[in-house]
């Protein structure tokens, strides 16, 4: 389980994957991967395949909850939604991160005016 | 909480994995599907679009490899397939398995069986609630190795307990009562204060303890049962308490009875327990007073050295009142409960303990052996393994689940091998070890032996799985020795130095043995027969009763074929029971009585004139009973030679008149001097001792009596005559008859027990480590088996090779011996206070155990090294 080289960190993976699933509903795994890189405007080089072992970490631990549907495209696949543990979750997980980059951000602004 | 729901969904998906894996399976599937699509939307050929699909995706195997390390439990995944792989090893090579799996049976068994007879003297809690709290206390005086205190001053101390929450008090030992309604038996009874139960913090499991009204002299008789009898004798029935139990003269009522796992303080078995129904008004007036056991439960969180202190004041005034002569060798005590119980069984405990550890070590180090020569079998295969990917640490860890696995193997073989040898145990025990028959293979027992085959396995399994294979395995050439071979030679030393230390101590042990079975007793054993009967208190209730019961025996046993003479005593030589005074007591005629102290014990006996011929004890001066001394008018006495010495040094004692106990009774006439003979046992020293003519007279106790009978002929016949006998005169009476020279030797049956079992745990030790010399030398010699071939070419003689290998065998052997003598230095100073007439440090002893180990090895070692002297040059050096 090691992450694509330092591309996309474990935790922000977990973030990211939650706060997507908030902003578009119940998506299946190629439609998250799409979405992330649509986003990052292909800043984030992500390895579509490391999203699975995440999905299904997040499912084990309760945040999110999937089943078999049906695509655009009539093809068979499994949708990924939120559940209300995963939506208090992200609002935990998002506060901290924000509370992260702003240390960090006043921290390099320190450094810079030093 | 979080954790816990992922391991549950984690274990779920254990239960469902074709369904997870096809799951699995669609859903990358159907991402491929789409991320292709979305690229043949975008212009790119179905093959290209497909291709770039995969590239996006990364790998399709490592996602699904990662998704169910996330999925499943991978720990356990991989235990599965480490333990279905060792397995599959072991099958592969059954001998070793076998090999493997039989030590480490005989080294847990072994152990295991030790512990479960240790465990309850030296670590299992007693049957009483905060058991550490409970102590002995009292008085300790030379008459007395148990702590006791008397009436008088009891009732008194009871009332103000100082240090202790709750005390009580017993009348030492237990009783015989007499069942006098139907199916009349004789039972133990135990005579307890109202406040026993209470203190050692035990409930009746039926019914309710005494009350204090009962515990009053006069009081109606009430009775507590043991689970025993109530289970025996009235058929484990609930409505016993509104039953009644004759005792003797006594009807008494039952009022509870006791929990199974009850046992008195003591150690002594009683069927019931009686209110002691002590008079106070009684115990004042003839003061000091009785004897009691006293028993106590220490305030929390108050010591033992604490309590001595603030008993010390009431000490100083209870030793006042005690006789002059007493006061300096009487004692204060406070022991814990466990320490009364386990006495002097504590250290042999500890020994057996560490020996037996001693010998798993040694098993645990043969099988390490074993398995690190099997490793080099296997370089080539983890070297392979190693090179296409397996860790470091993935690799021990297989390693280390196939030694848990012999390890548990060989602990369920080795509860196989304790029980045996609990059973072989508990048949050569002695008396007096404590809940030795309770020894078992229990819970706590089944733990611990699971713990040791862990604890082995980690032992022996560390160092082959910290190995780490060498690359240059790979080539498929032959492992350079280097560490592993000193690493197994350290081994063999650690073996060496191990067993020397047990062989050390068991010889030790056996020479003390064989001293304690040599000490001259005095008297003669062979072809004598002993019977030993105890008049009940309820058929024989007076002394003239009693005396003319055995007078009767006496006279149908004379006239016995095959006997040459019946002697009768109240008590029987060499070991410590008889009637004893203190020096002080025997006034001799015309001086002036001893002021200062006691002067230390004198025993003595009453005795019939055939008791000297009977044992064969000389007489060396004057002469021995007669018949007409047994007349009431006569007043002879016989001293010791060593008494003789004492009371009248350079006089001839014949004819001196002496006064006994105290200047009560009568003047008695020294009429002869018999012989010494051992009276405290084998290994005490003896006490000074007098003989008093066997007759109805009140200090002469008439309630048992042994009757001393020496044969011409087989004593088996002549005892089931004996028995005969008895029983026609009284077919109620247990009637107990051994040969003397049984009871002599029961006298030996505990060094005997520590030493057949040290003995034993030193043979497996040596045999364990000769079977390791014997496979590392044999590994070596196969190892080097070019080299030798080499040597051999370049004109070595077969036997410069012999020697070559055995020099090598030697550098280890004594290195191992060495520190084994160091070791057994040490540890011999441990058994001092067991042994008899030996010196822990015995030379002779020591270069013996030495020899016997060193003959061992080289015997082990000469067989494969001999394979050394035959290598064929030629096919050895085609080897590769």
């Amino acid at each position: 389980m090691t992450p694509p080289r330092g591309e996309v960190l474990q935790g922000t993976l977990d973030l990211i994957v939650l706060k997507t699933l908030e902003a578009m509903g119940p998506l299946h795994g190629y439609g998250i991967a799409q979405r992330i890189q649509q986003v990052s405007e292909d800043l984030l080089k992500l390895n579509q395949g490391t999203l699975y072992p995440a999905l299904l970490r997040l499912e084990q631990r309760g945040w999110i909850s999937s089943k078999w549907g049906v695509s655009d495209n009539n093809r068979k696949a499994k949708y990924y939604s939120l559940t209300r543990a995963g939506l208090k979750q992200l609002a935990t997980e998002a506060e901290s991160w924000e509370r992260m980059a702003a240390v960090i951000a006043r921290l390099l602004a320190g450094a810079q005016g030093a | 909480m979080l954790a816990l729901r992922v391991l549950a969904s984690r274990l779920l998906s254990l239960f469902r994995k074709g369904r997870v894996e096809q799951d699995l399976d669609a859903e990358v599937r159907s991402h491929l599907q789409l991320l292709t699509e979305e690229n043949i939307r975008r212009g790119l050929s179905p093959e290209e679009a497909s291709r770039a699909a995969r590239r996006e995706f990364g790998g399709v195997e490592q996602t699904k490899e990662s998704y169910r390390d996330q999925r499943g439990l991978p720990f356990f995944d991989a235990l599965l397939q480490d333990l279905r792989f060792a397995l599959r090893t072991l099958a592969k090579q059954p001998g070793f398995a076998v090999v493997a799996i039989l030590t480490l049976a005989l080294g847990i068994g072994a152990t295991t069986a030790v512990f479960s007879v240790v465990d309850r003297i030296l670590f299992r809690s007693l049957p009483y609630p905060n058991d550490d709290r409970l102590v002995s206390f009292g008085l300790l005086a030379p008459i007395e190795r148990d702590e006791f205190m008397l009436g008088a001053g009891y009732v008194d101390f009871r009332k103000q307990p100082g240090p202790f929450e709750a005390i009580t008090s017993m009348v030492p030992g237990t009783t015989d009562c007499d069942v006098t309604e139907q199916q009349p038996v004789r039972l133990n009874c135990g005579l307890v204060e109202q406040t026993f139960l209470p203190t050692l913090g035990v409930q009746p499991i039926l019914g309710r303890n005494f009350t204090p009204e009962e515990d009053r002299p006069k009081a109606p008789k009430v009775a507590l049962l043991s689970y025993g009898l109530w289970k025996s004798r009235f058929g484990g029935d609930p409505g016993v308490l509104s039953k009644t139990i004759s005792l003797g003269n006594d009807t008494t009522q039952i009022v509870g009875v006791l929990p199974a796992n009850f046992e008195m303080p003591t150690l002594r078995s009683a069927d019931i327990l009686l209110p002691q129904a002590l008079d106070e008004e009684q115990q004042r007036r003839s003061a000091p007073g009785a004897v009691l056991r006293t028993f106590a439960r220490l305030k929390p969180g108050i010591t033992i050295s604490q309590a001595v202190a603030a008993l010390q004041p009431w000490f100083e005034q209870a030793v006042l009142g005690a006789p002059p002569q007493f006061r300096k060798e009487i004692h204060l005590s406070v022991r814990t409960l466990r320490d009364r119980q386990v006495r002097d069984v504590r250290l042999a405990s500890w020994i057996l303990l560490g020996s037996v550890f001693a010998v798993l070590l040694v098993a645990c180090t043969n099988v390490a052996n074993l398995l690190l020569s099997r490793a080099t079998g296997r370089e080539r295969e983890l070297a392979v393994r190693a090179a296409l990917g397996a860790s470091r640490a993935r690799l021990a860890r297989q390693a280390l689940t196939e030694s848990v696995l012999l390890g548990l193997l060989g602990g369920v073989l080795g509860c196989g091998v304790a029980l045996a040898l609990m059973h072989l145990f508990v048949s050569v025990a002695p008396e007096g070890i404590p809940h030795l028959q309770q020894a078992g293979l229990d819970l706590r027992v089944a733990a611990f032996t699971f713990g040791v085959a862990l604890i082995s396995a980690v032992l022996f399994g560390v160092a082959p799985a910290l190995h780490r294979p060498a690359p240059e395995m790979l080539t498929g050439k032959q492992a350079p020795l280097g560490t592993r071979r000193v690493l197994r030679q350290i081994l063999v030393s650690a073996q060496i130095a191990m067993s020397l230390v047990l062989l050390t101590g068991a010889g030790l042990l056996l020479r003390s043995l064989w001293n304690l079975q040599n000490v001259p007793t005095g008297l003669e054993a062979e072809r004598v027969l002993t019977e030993t009967v105890s008049l009940g208190a309820y058929r024989y209730p007076t002394p003239a009763q009693q005396f003319t019961f055995f007078t009767e025996l006496e006279g149908r046993l004379k006239s016995l074929p095959g006997v040459t003479s019946v002697a009768m005593s109240d008590t029987l030589p060499p070991a410590g029971a008889m009637r004893s005074t203190i020096f002080a007591a025997i006034e001799v005629a015309g001086r002036p009585p001893l002021a200062e102290g006691t002067g230390g014990m004198v025993g003595w006996r009453a005795v019939t004139p055939d008791y000297f011929s009977a044992l064969t004890i000389p007489i060396i001066q004057g002469r021995g009973f007669r018949q007409e001394d047994r007349l009431p008018s006569e007043n002879p006495i016989i001293l010791s030679e060593t008494l003789a010495r004492a009371l009248l040094p350079n006089e001839n004692p014949i004819g001196k008149q002496l006064r006994l106990f105290r200047m009560e009774g009568p003047w008695r006439t020294v009429v002869g001097v018999a012989a010494d003979v051992k009276n405290n046992g084998l290994a005490a020293n003896s006490d000074p001792e007098f003989y008093l003519p066997w007759k109805n007279e009140h200090v002469i106790f008439l309630g048992s009596a042994n009757m001393i009978l020496r044969t011409r002929i087989n004593s088996s016949a002549v005892s089931t005559w004996m028995r005969e006998q008895t029983t026609a005169l009284d077919p109620t009476l247990p009637v107990k008859i051994e040969t003397m020279s049984e009871r002599v030797s029961k006298l030996a049956d505990r060094p005997r027990f520590n030493a057949v079992l040290l003995s034993m745990f030193a043979g497996m030790g040596v045999l364990l480590a000769a079977i390791g010399m014997y496979g590392v030398v044999g590994f070596l010699v196969a190892q080097r088996t070019r080299e030798i071939g080499v040597r051999m070419a370049l004109g070595a003689t077969p036997p410069g090779i012999l020697r070559m290998v055995l020099s090598d065998v030697a550098r280890w052997t004594i290195a191992g011996a060495a520190s084994g003598l160091i070791g057994a230095w040490f540890c011999a100073r441990l058994l001092e206070s067991l042994l008899f007439e030996v010196r822990a440090h015995d030379p002779l002893l020591l270069a013996l155990a030495l020899l016997l180990l060193l003959v061992a090895a080289f015997l082990a070692a000469w067989i494969p090294a001999r394979r050394a002297m035959r290598v064929d040059p030629i096919v050895a050096l085609r080897y590769e």
